[in-house]
């Protein structure tokens, strides 16, 4: 049985050529047309993910990624077809979101693990736990405001990783850090993965579509242009770089 | 260091949501809260001077314009800060989405909490407001009945209804319309007039009344002031007014809400 299954959803927004915000662009705006262009972004987009298994999705930048992973966290509702989840889905779209650089190390652990669906004595437990993977201890009590880039993105994926429920679901996030903070991010991500978890990654990169996914989509247009191992789909998407996607052959569907 | 690889957990039941939810909110309250008054006692009294000083300020310059009212310090008091909890209440409430909107776009949190937690700050000093003015009561020489602060309590959780109804509508409605806190501030300032709190209601004349009713904080105002200050509570009927009041915008921005929060991650 599939853990996750994606029935045909579409998504697409209404562009307008002028945009109204305010009251009073709308009021002033009564008597002038406005026009506008629907972007579709994804047409009908139709998978599965079984339990334990990692899949990537891939493809050009506007092609729908981000608005797939959306839908497929609750932030975004679709127009059409239904995501149905027998799991509880951990959100990674990006590092260190919400971070209050008033607060220290601390206080932030608390804020966004709290944002991410852990307890209060899940984070308080697990505290020491997090600030050693980031490598921060010395500057627990420190104020994010003074935390250089790396040193926050460091502790975005310490949070992110002690946050995980049964799903991760992550959003081109493993470009950050230094190498060995890297290496040690994919080793957590293999632990995860070797306990059972399941991951859905969107990403760019070839290599961590083909190490870390068993199976994978090319979108092209919001549609699933081909469908197959990890392998396969990140070679077709480095081709793609340099031809139209849309002459690949079409997409088996998922059994 | 490696994190431990915990093995996947079940989704969770119910009373662990509960538990999340209340996790949420209480860490979203602490770190608003820290933000704010920069985690200090002193800063939060520092925050308390704002309103301290303009009930000063006024009652310096009103009380002689109300010099045969004895209780009109007493008046002044309740209803300035009552007033100042609706004001920062429904401000806050109003841009608490859109000022929070990174947590809606990037991760699962139910939207009305952030409305919820946002009032929280202006509640503590309501909280702080209530002491003071339960303190200003009695070393006047009038100390209120147990029956006048039990109503007060009920008084001042239908003002809290109000707000919090106020701001969940509000708050999905200025995702699309960007300068509703314009139009608001506006509607503060003028409200702030039309509410009976630097004049007693009884110099306007009484077909007037009814109108100034309307406006949600008279009632929450003139009923505080009856049961705390002169002792008397208000009619049955009053009462009835009220929750009907406070109940309807509760609903009523409860629905606009729920209609709209679910595609509110689009509009920011």
């Amino acid at each position: 049985m599939a853990f996750i299954e994606v029935d045909a959803v579409s998504k697409g927004f209404w562009i307008p050529t002028l945009r109204r915000e305010t009251v009073r662009e709308h009021l002033l705006g009564l008597l002038e047309r406005r026009q506008f262009q629907r972007l579709q972004v994804l047409d009908a987009i139709s998978f599965e993910v079984r339990r334990g298994e990692a899949l990537g999705i891939m493809g050009r930048n506007g092609c729908g990624k981000s608005t797939l992973l959306k839908i497929l966290c609750g932030v975004y509702l679709p127009d059409q077809g239904r995501v149905s989840a027998r799991a509880a889905m951990t959100p990674v779209l990006d590092l260190g979101v919400g971070w209050n650089p008033e607060l220290d190390a601390v206080d932030n652990v608390m804020l966004i693990g709290s944002v991410m669906g852990l307890t209060l004595d899940e984070i308080r437990r697990g505290l020491d736990e997090i600030l050693a993977f980031a490598e921060l201890e010395r500057f627990a009590n420190m104020k994010l405001k003074h935390y250089s880039s790396g040193m926050s993105q460091r502790l975005g994926y310490a949070v992110a990783f002690k946050a995980v429920r049964e799903v991760l679901v992550l959003d081109e996030i493993f470009a950050v850090g230094d190498a060995g903070f890297r290496a040690r991010c994919e080793q957590r991500f293999r632990e995860l993965r070797a306990s059972g978890h399941t991951a859905i990654i969107v990403s760019h990169d070839p290599r961590v579509i083909a190490a870390f996914c068993d199976r994978a989509l090319l979108l092209d247009g919001g549609r699933v242009a081909l469908e197959g191992t990890a392998g396969t789909i990140a070679d077709r998407y480095v081709a793609t770089l340099t031809q139209p996607v849309r002459d690949a052959p079409e997409a088996p569907r998922p059994s | 260091m490696v994190l431990a690889a915990d093995a996947p957990s079940a989704p969770a039941p119910r009373r662990g949501r509960a538990l999340q939810h209340a996790g949420l909110i209480w860490t979203l309250v602490r770190t608003d809260f820290k933000t704010r008054y920069h985690g200090t006692l002193g800063g939060f009294v520092w925050a308390l001077l704002k309103p301290m000083s303009m009930f000063i300020v006024l009652m310096g310059v009103f009380s002689f314009l109300f010099a045969s009212d004895p209780t009109y310090k007493l008046n002044l008091i309740v209803g300035l800060f009552l007033w100042d909890f609706f004001a920062e209440g429904t401000k806050s409430g109003l841009t608490s989405l859109q000022a929070k909107g990174y947590l809606l776009t990037k991760a699962r949190v139910p939207p009305w909490i952030l409305v919820v937690t946002s009032i929280a700050n202006a509640l503590i000093t309501l909280v702080v407001f209530a002491l003071v003015i339960g303190i200003f009561l009695v070393a006047t020489g009038h100390a209120p009945t147990v029956a006048g602060v039990v109503a007060f309590g009920a008084y001042c959780l239908a003002l809290v209804a109000i707000v919090v109804g106020f701001a969940l509508g509000s708050s999905v409605l200025f995702l699309r319309y960007r300068d509703l806190n314009q139009f608001w501030e506006v509607a503060l300032q003028a409200g702030f007039f039309i509410a009976p709190i630097v004049y007693p209601l009884g110099i306007l004349p009484e077909r007037f009344h009814f109108y100034l009713y309307i406006w949600p904080p008279t009632p929450v105002i003139e009923f505080s002031r009856a049961a705390l200050v002169a002792g008397v509570l208000p009619t049955l009927r009053g009462d009835a007014y009220l929750l009907l009041d406070s109940l309807c915008c509760l609903i009523a921005g409860a629905v606009i809400f729920s209609r709209l929060s679910p595609r509110a991650a689009e509009y920011l």
